[in-house]
């Protein structure tokens, strides 16, 4: 009985257009919608490019190309670099095709029309260069033996902090999105849970009613349905991370597999959420609906799929609910396995996503399991 | 003498102050149509409810086929099927889906639930909509496939629970003809309805309920014995006076007579030619009168002299 029930459920499951639509299409549209909205903001502000720049040169000089060179061999160079004559180049930054001119004489000079982030880069690095001929041009000529020993110094990348690689993850906000989505996904099966109570509840459905006049035990049935809904939930969850790694392109890490785990497990704790909520309360059907919705859409919120900053608030003022927040802790076990080498956070959210699945799920059970009720 | 298949002794439901059950008794016997026959909220659907132990109930005692009904006596919840006042099934499976689903909470044997779905279908002739999802039947199919997924794994005692709410003429008929099969094939049926006339055509023996007690019990024809009328004779008349109206009420086994305005209607108790005399009295007077007709007391009669007021008073 138990598999009857089970695949029945999983036939009219997928079968249910608004399940198809909001557990399956709109994180999809939305997921897009954020590549689109976010991608933007992120290749504008967050990602680096090398800065376009025109040099016009009024004189040779072989050490300014030397240093150019070198820039151009790094893998994300700070200057990309056109050599024009002026004309060319006054063009080139009257159509923004360049951030600025740096013309290349006796001493080095900058032209700029705007003073953005590249200008005042350029300016920054002009500046530096022209600091750095000179402390070499004066060592020439009072101690020519130094030069190499100065060029050296001057070569090293001087930095009153150490660079302690913690992660080996993207650490921007734009992911972070990303990972609020996947956990909105999970909470949405919420819903799904919240339909497993009352297609199981005589006193909510004919169709509890009907079921309950049945010689199959009600604990089977709703353990098939149970077993049913994660089954559903934990496919939507694989195609949303599926989705948005391999279509959208979202960077996850190289813990991929993990990433799947996680989503997956989100999925059913999602689930037993949305079973606890419908079980534990003696109002309608569409109140519980709504219930379900605004607390889940709530978890959302708290853990910033709406407002990227509210985790980092709540962690300043309320820090244990974060630890408790589904939504928050599913994001943030794909956070921390993006960001963290190591996986103990990862699993220490892991454990604290079967905990609370596995007191949802109790608690949902005892409480449905009643056997009679006191009115219909 | 047949078995009894259900039991219900001194069954008592209270909603905080309001009395759903008062003390209620049956007794239904293999082989019965027992018609549960009252007005909305006279308690039909709580005492199927309470059968069925979905419902707790305060007091009382509950037995089907001889055994204490519990939710758990699954054992006899594997006899029984069960079509209630509302459509109970997923709009996301076929007919056929439908019926294979529900009887599969019953059956466990694919073969056999095979045969099972496809006799539910042709006993509700739903032959032609197999693969058809809820949403695409009309009313009438609709509550056929309601019952198909109740009787499909063929149980000895099926109730049904006004299962032709809301149904067109056409359906009705076809469903009530379909639950004397289902007797004549040898179920138990208990019926509620607070439509007297199916209760007067299908069942064997009614009950009829007010209030959350049984007001009356028996063979229809019982019924109708423990009432004072038994004839009521209608005639479409215009200007009657008082002392005609008088003189036909002291007519021997007339208890009284109505006009009111277009029609005069003459109550009877026993009695043969009770037409004949009274159509004399209005000839001698000369009077014209138009479409004559007699009717035989119905349970609406026995509802009205028992109660003071008409089954169909509180009808929605």
């Amino acid at each position: 009985m138990f598999f009857h029930d089970l695949k029945y459920m999983l036939l009219s499951g997928f079968r249910i257009k608004s399940f198809l639509f909001w557990l399956m299409l709109f994180p999809i549209l939305l997921g897009t919608l954020f590549k689109v909205a976010f991608g933007n903001v992120y290749e504008n502000d967050v990602l680096f490019r090398s800065i376009p720049t025109a040099v016009v040169e009024t004189s040779d000089n072989a050490v300014f190309r030397q240093v150019i060179d070198s820039l151009e061999e790094a893998d994300e160079p700070l200057l990309a670099v056109e050599y024009t004559d002026e004309d060319n180049a006054m063009q080139l930054l009257k159509e923004g095709k360049v951030s600025g001119i740096i013309y290349v004489g006796d001493k080095l000079s900058l032209s700029v029309t705007e003073q953005k982030m590249d200008q005042v880069i350029l300016k920054t690095f002009v500046e530096q260069y022209g600091v750095n001929e000179k402390i070499i041009k004066d060592t020439a000529e009072k101690d020519p033996s130094k030069i190499q020993a100065v060029v050296d110094k001057l070569s090293e990348d001087v930095s009153a902090c150490k660079d302690i690689p913690m992660t080996h993850g993207d650490p921007d906000i734009y992911v972070q999105y990303f990972y609020n989505l996947i956990a909105m996904v999970a909470m949405y099966g919420s819903v799904t849970g919240l339909h497993i109570t009352v297609q199981n509840q005589a006193n909510l459905s004919a169709l509890g009613a009907r079921k309950n006049c049945s010689p199959t035990p009600k604990s089977v049935s709703m353990l098939a349905d149970l077993a049913g809904s994660y089954i559903m939930q934990s496919a939507c969850m694989i195609l949303c991370v599926t989705f948005t790694h391999f279509v959208l392109k979202i960077d996850f890490g190289d813990r991929l597999p993990l990433v799947y785990v996680a989503a997956i497990l989100g999925g059913i704790l999602g689930v037993s959420f949305g079973f606890f909520f419908g079980s534990v309360n003696r109002f309608s059907f569409e109140a519980k609906i709504g219930i379900v919705m605004a607390v889940s859409m709530f978890s959302c919120f708290l853990s910033g799929l709406m407002m990227g900053q509210m985790k980092g608030i709540i962690a300043e003022h309320i820090p244990w609910l974060n630890k408790i927040n589904p939504a928050t802790v599913v994001a943030d076990s794909l956070f921390s396995l993006n960001m963290y080498s190591d996986y103990s956070r990862f699993i220490s959210r892991i454990i604290t996503m079967l905990i609370i699945t596995a007191v949802c799920t109790a608690a949902g059970i005892i409480v449905t399991r009643r056997k009679k009720y006191a009115d219909l | 003498m047949a078995n009894t298949v259900v039991k219900i002794n001194n069954l008592v439901k209270r909603y905080g102050e309001l009395i759903a059950l008062d003390h209620f008794s049956l007794d239904i016997k293999e082989g019965e149509v027992f018609g549960l026959l009252g007005p909305n909220g006279s308690g039909k659907t709580t005492t199927i409810n309470c059968l069925l132990s979905l419902l707790a109930f305060d007091k009382g005692d509950i037995e089907v086929f001889g055994k204490e009904m519990t939710p758990t006596a699954y054992d006899i919840k594997k006899e029984i099927g069960v079509i209630m006042q509302n459509v109970a099934v997923y709009d996301e499976l076929t007919v056929s889906e439908n019926i294979d689903y529900f009887c599969g909470l019953y059956i466990t044997d694919k073969e056999e639930r095979r045969k099972c779905v496809e006799d539910a279908i042709k006993f509700v002739g739903l032959e032609d909509f197999r693969k058809f999802y809820p949403k695409k039947l009309s009313g009438g199919l609709l509550r056929r496939l309601n019952i198909a997924c109740g009787i499909a794994h063929k149980p000895k005692l099926i109730i049904l629970d006004e299962p032709t709410v809301a149904v067109d003429p056409q359906s009705r008929n076809n469903i009530l003809e379909g639950i004397q099969e289902l007797n004549k094939q040898g179920a138990t049926i208990i019926y509620t309805s607070h439509y007297m006339e199916e209760v007067e055509q299908i069942c064997t023996r009614i009950a009829i309920m007010d209030k959350g007690r049984k007001i009356a019990e028996g063979t229809k024809d019982e019924l109708k014995r423990m009432i004072r009328n038994t004839e009521t004779v209608n005639i479409e008349i215009l200007n009657v006076s008082e002392d005609i109206i008088r003189e036909i009420s002291n007519l021997p086994h007339v208890y009284q007579a109505d006009h009111d305005g277009e029609k005069l209607t003459v109550y009877c108790s026993g009695g043969k030619h009770n037409l004949i005399r009274i159509l004399d009295v209005l000839q001698k007077h000369d009077m014209a009168f138009g479409r004559v007709y007699s009717e035989l007391p119905t349970l609406n009669d026995v509802f009205l002299e028992i109660t003071g007021k008409a089954l169909r008073d509180k009808e929605d």
